[in-house]
């Protein structure tokens, strides 16, 4: 970067300018995403296959604020998952509410869930996760238990003949827009910035004034709103809500891998993580069935050895320049 | 009711006793390491199946097993960490990436393991003779008892070994501060190897115990042990061996008296509870000194 000489260009202009460039190739990128994904249904490609893709992406972007923005890594982040997809369930077939009406209530009920979590928010690194995914395992304990009225045991819930495949496409297509435009703002606000000042260093922050506390809870309840809503979209597509699916360790297995394959702290990066790994582990399964998991795993140990920024933190970390423009 | 309950308590120690050494490699690992090892319940199924695969293929009883167990698992693990970890100790966040690496091999373990062995739960017919002895008012299998025996022996041999010797005491060192190991003139990457070899090893080891004492296992079950694995280490408290022993006796103890109370599918919550509010009183678990955030 050129340094200003005195009396030249005030530093506030250059960051303007980087700012402009920075939310055009943001609106650029946001285009594509849209034209593409709005026209799949219309051209006729598999439906199923991008609804997933924009249900990862979303998962990714999410998680992107609790691990990338804040820097905690919930290991029990299918929590929030699985409570937006039961209380849809239970809002759609016990009380005949419409699909869209339970929809936001599913949100709610992420972020009440984060809520009750919040205390376990001054823990740190492993203590945190373990006690989330502790926390996680409780939830899917106590509702798999419940009786059978209320959240179906162990058969789980139906939304009856519900499903409307590509209106809630359409559905998940505008939360996912919703996710990575509120990453895209996040990334550039002031509680944004406050959120990686905490992370960085919280002693620090709390000397220059923000409220630790209270920045950190906002990023919470951000990352905890978009999976309960991810949950609830995904029951409705799949007409079927149980407990050992909607509570998978494996949701966030697969989340944490996506958004780190493609870089955690920036905004594309889970979208690039995303489409890459859903596309190669789609590739997979179409080859090689048999080995499909052991590839799996091959190639996540792969990722953390050789791209452990993923993509765009790699990319990002040979161009350091080019991070002010790159979202 | 008090049959039942003592009961419990004969199973908790069984079982807590299984836990706790899952519990003590696991956060000699972390502790000297730093690595979140998401695969070592892997490692323990492999032990169990190495046990089966003994039993079924050359007539080896399970107690045979062990040292074999013991000694395989340290090689693998002495070659696992020159394959996989000095390039993670460079990066900027290891205990993340250390934990998606060890993610990616647990999936890949379990899937060789899969393709190995089939989905089928396995279990080893060996039985001892008496089947089972008599403690006071209840019978107890005698395969129980001895696997008690045994990580009892075990659980002292390694707390002697840490305490007592010299290698030991470096891990220990390692745990508390690995930088002034270093200016010590200890070379981390030999010990950092003994330890996950040693944790592996110790891993392997729990798995032949658990064939003894479970009815059965199968390529998934891994996932299980991992969880509670860490679930104890936290609750002792990271990198303190003596808090990894407690706390997998407690929540041995926990999980086997909740099943005489509550139905069997909700006795895990009380162990997750225990953990949950140990944390939240006490953020470093038992005996643990790490700062909180």
């Amino acid at each position: 970067m050129p340094a200003a000489e005195v009396g030249a260009v005030p530093r506030a202009s250059e960051r303007d300018a980087a700012n402009r460039i920075y939310f055009s190739v943001a609106a650029v990128i946001g285009s594509l995403v849209v034209l593409y994904f709005v026209l799949v249904p219309v051209v006729g490609l598999n439906l199923a296959f991008h609804f997933y893709l924009m249900l990862w992406i979303t998962m990714a972007s999410a998680f992107n604020v609790a691990a990338g923005f804040s820097g905690y890594m919930p290991f029990g982040y299918v929590a929030f998952y699985g409570i937006g997809a039961f209380t849809t369930a239970i809002l759609v077939d016990k009380l005949d509410f419409p699909v869209l009406a339970a929809l936001p209530f599913a949100g709610l009920a992420g972020l009440v869930l984060g809520m009750l979590f919040a205390p376990t928010l001054r823990l740190s690194g492993i203590y945190f996760a373990i006690v989330s995914l502790a926390l996680a395992g409780i939830c899917r304990l106590v509702i798999s238990n419940m009786p059978e009225e209320i959240t179906g045991g162990s058969y789980g819930l139906h939304l009856g003949s519900r499903a409307e495949p590509v209106l809630s496409f359409y559905v998940m297509m505008a939360v996912m827009l919703l996710a990575l435009g509120t990453t895209l703002w996040l990334s550039r606000s002031r509680l944004g910035k406050a959120l990686r000042a905490v992370r960085d260093d919280a002693e620090a922050a709390d000397m220059m004034g923000v409220d630790v506390a209270r920045v950190r809870l906002y990023g919470w309840l951000i990352a905890a709103f978009f999976p309960a809503l991810c949950g609830g979209i995904e029951a409705w597509y799949t007409n079927v809500v149980d407990t050992e699916t909607a509570f998978n360790t494996l949701t966030t297995a697969k989340t944490v891998i996506y958004a780190v394959a493609g870089g955690l702290g920036t905004v594309t990066g889970p979208i690039v993580g995303a489409i890459a790994m859903v596309w190669v582990d789609d590739l997979i399964w179409r080859q090689f069935p048999l080995v499909n998991l052991l590839l799996l795993g091959v190639a996540t140990v792969l990722l953390v050895l050789f791209l452990p920024r993923g993509i765009v933190g790699t990319l990002l970390r040979h161009r350091p320049q080019w991070r002010r423009y790159i979202p | 009711m008090e049959t039942l309950v003592l009961i419990g308590i004969v199973n908790g120690l069984v079982v807590g006793g299984i836990y706790a050494l899952i519990g003590l490699s696991l956060t000699v690992l972390y502790g000297v390491l730093r690595v979140v090892n998401f695969a070592h319940g892997e490692f323990v199924i492999g032990g169990s199946f190495l046990a089966y695969v003994l039993f079924n293929s050359l007539g080896i009883a399970p107690l045979m097993a062990l040292p074999i167990a013991a000694v395989t698992f340290f090689a693998a693990g002495w070659l696992a960490y020159y394959l996989l970890l000095p390039r993670l100790s460079r990066s900027d966040d290891p205990e993340i990436m250390s934990f998606l690496m060890m993610y990616g091999v647990s999936i890949a373990l379990a899937a060789i393991m899969l393709i190995l062995f089939e989905a089928d739960s396995r279990s080893i017919d060996y039985s001892f003779s008496p089947i089972s002895l008599k403690i006071g008012p209840v019978y107890v299998s005698t395969a129980r008892l001895v696997a008690l025996g045994v990580t009892l022996v075990i659980s002292l041999a390694l707390t002697a070994f840490l305490f007592g010797t010299l290698h030991g005491k470096a891990l220990r060192a390692a745990i508390m501060n690995r930088e002034a190991l270093q200016i010590v003139g200890v070379d981390i990457v030999k010990l950092s190897a003994f330890a996950f070899a040693l944790a592996t090893g110790l891993a392997g080891v729990t798995g032949v115990l658990i064939a003894l004492v479970f009815p059965a296992f199968n390529p998934f079950s891994g996932a299980e042990y991992s969880i509670i694995g860490f679930i104890v280490v936290v609750l002792g408290g990271l990198g303190s061996p003596i808090g990894a022993l407690i706390a997998g006796l407690i929540y041995g103890l926990a999980e086997q008296l909740a099943t005489v109370f509550l139905p069997q599918a909700m006795a895990p919550v009380v162990g997750f509870l225990i953990l949950v509010g140990t944390i939240l009183v006490r953020p470093t678990g038992i005996l643990g000194y790490r700062a909180k955030r």
